[in-house]
């Protein structure tokens, strides 16, 4: 594809959607570093699919109340609550984890064989033995996926100071950050485009992202967005 | 879980498919957008799965399987009331309440506007991928279409949504009446 040819919205909306091949992302990787009108034609796209998505989060209720399977409503309800409880009591364990036990947990949870693993490392802090730390753990986990042919999808989320991991000339790791991407394709380093502009702002430098690495709007909707879509949390 | 163990195995069964139950009204929701219809929809859609539940396997693997039932489930709702109700020409409309709302809440209404403007398949396709995250795969088995349908209806419906949702920063009188005038 030469840098003449327009990609399709359809196909556009099928990288937001992560529906393409790994081949087709890496085709939209390649192009979208220094493409203005194509990172911000791909942000408007996440744009819409947040507003919609915010738009039914919370759906009004009918007025009589929920109906409930024959178990009876508070009996039913009481279940439901149980189980909200116990998932929000997992989620809680697992967030409280060290690193390392959080990475073997959620290695451990095995999702049908279709439906790929979800898993989203937040980099907050810059400190360079502790990105060391994230990059091995991310590591490992797609080793693990690999090794037990478990689809998955990982995205490495950096704000705050943990944006100096994907930023060209200052992160420590970026060559291996690139021999990972290239070896993983379901793999992806994500940016926070508020970060950036802060970063811009305080200290009137030009944030130059590594290659291949995507930017959203921001770093904790991100979070929140991929949380809600079932994606589990490591703290990086 | 030693929990649904004590609980029987169809108690099993249905505890597991009320979990489904606020994801499966939000998608009920967006299509219809009448809370008493998506709370029926989504009782028949339980009900019919709570009787079939034993044709499937992997009960992880159930919820693309749930919205396959509650697309058939507000098909027939619509076919049943053709007499009175043409589905291309069941424009839904807001309820929309005209107190003072936060600056959320009126993006919230002002989406689920847009929403409502959409064609029928473009407003389940878009639903689909956007809120529960399906892939296109699953969504064009949920709606037995073919995926370039899905795909290009994902692509009318956003193009769509962009264009009625403007940009939300400048929000004149102007604009807003245009978006009120609907039905």
């Amino acid at each position: 594809m030469n840098e003449q040819q327009k990609f399709s919205d359809e196909f556009l909306n099928a990288f937001v959607d992560d529906q393409l091949t790994p081949e087709e992302k890496a085709q939209v990787y390649a192009r979208l570093s220094g493409n203005e009108a194509l990172n911000r034609q791909i942000c408007e796209l996440r744009k819409v699919r947040d507003l919609v998505q915010l738009a039914y989060k919370e759906p009004p209720m009918p007025t009589r109340g929920m109906a409930t399977l024959s178990v009876g409503r508070k009996i039913g309800l009481g279940v439901a609550a149980g189980v909200m409880l116990i998932i929000g009591g997992i989620t809680g364990w697992f967030l409280h984890q060290p690193s390392a036990n959080q990475v073997a947990s959620v290695a451990q949870q095995a999702p049908g064989e279709d439906t790929p693993a979800k898993v989203l490392f937040h980099v907050s802090d810059g400190n360079t033995e502790h990105l060391k730390s994230v990059l091995d753990d991310v590591e490992d986990l797609m080793k693990h996926y690999r090794r037990s042919h478990q689809k998955s999808r990982v995205e490495v989320i950096t704000n705050g100071e943990g944006l100096g991991l994907v930023l060209a000339g200052i992160s420590p790791y970026a060559e291996r950050i690139q021999k990972m991407q290239k070896e993983y394709h379901d793999l992806t380093f994500v940016a926070c485009q508020n970060t950036i502009e802060r970063y811009q702002q305080e200290l009137g430098l030009t944030a130059k992202l590594l290659p291949g690495v995507v930017i959203i709007d921001s770093g904790v909707a991100q979070i929140m967005r991929r949380q809600h879509q079932g994606w589990a949390y490591i703290q990086g | 879980m030693d929990f649904f163990n004590f609980l029987g195995p169809t108690r099993e069964a249905k505890a597991r498919l009320e979990q489904h139950r606020l994801r499966l009204y939000r998608i009920a929701y967006a299509w219809t957008h009448n809370a008493a219809l998506a709370d029926d929809l989504v009782q028949e859609t339980l009900a019919k799965a709570l009787q079939k539940s034993g044709q499937l396997r992997d009960p992880n693997a159930g919820e693309a399987w749930l919205y396959s039932i509650l697309a058939n489930c507000y098909r027939d709702h619509f076919r049943r009331s053709r007499v009175t109700e043409e589905i291309d020409e069941n424009t839904i409309t807001h309820e929309s309440t005209p107190e003072k709302e936060s600056s959320e809440q009126q993006v919230v209404l002002k989406v689920r506007e847009a929403i409502a403007r959409l064609s029928e398949g473009q407003r389940q396709v878009v639903t689909l991928v956007d809120i529960q995250g399906l892939s296109y795969m699953e969504v064009a088995q949920i709606l037995n279409v073919p995926i370039g349908t899905v795909m290009s209806r994902l692509c009318r419906a956003r193009h769509a949504l962009k264009d009625l949702l403007g940009d939300f920063a400048p929000r004149t009188a102007a604009e807003e009446s245009k978006i009120r005038r609907i039905k």
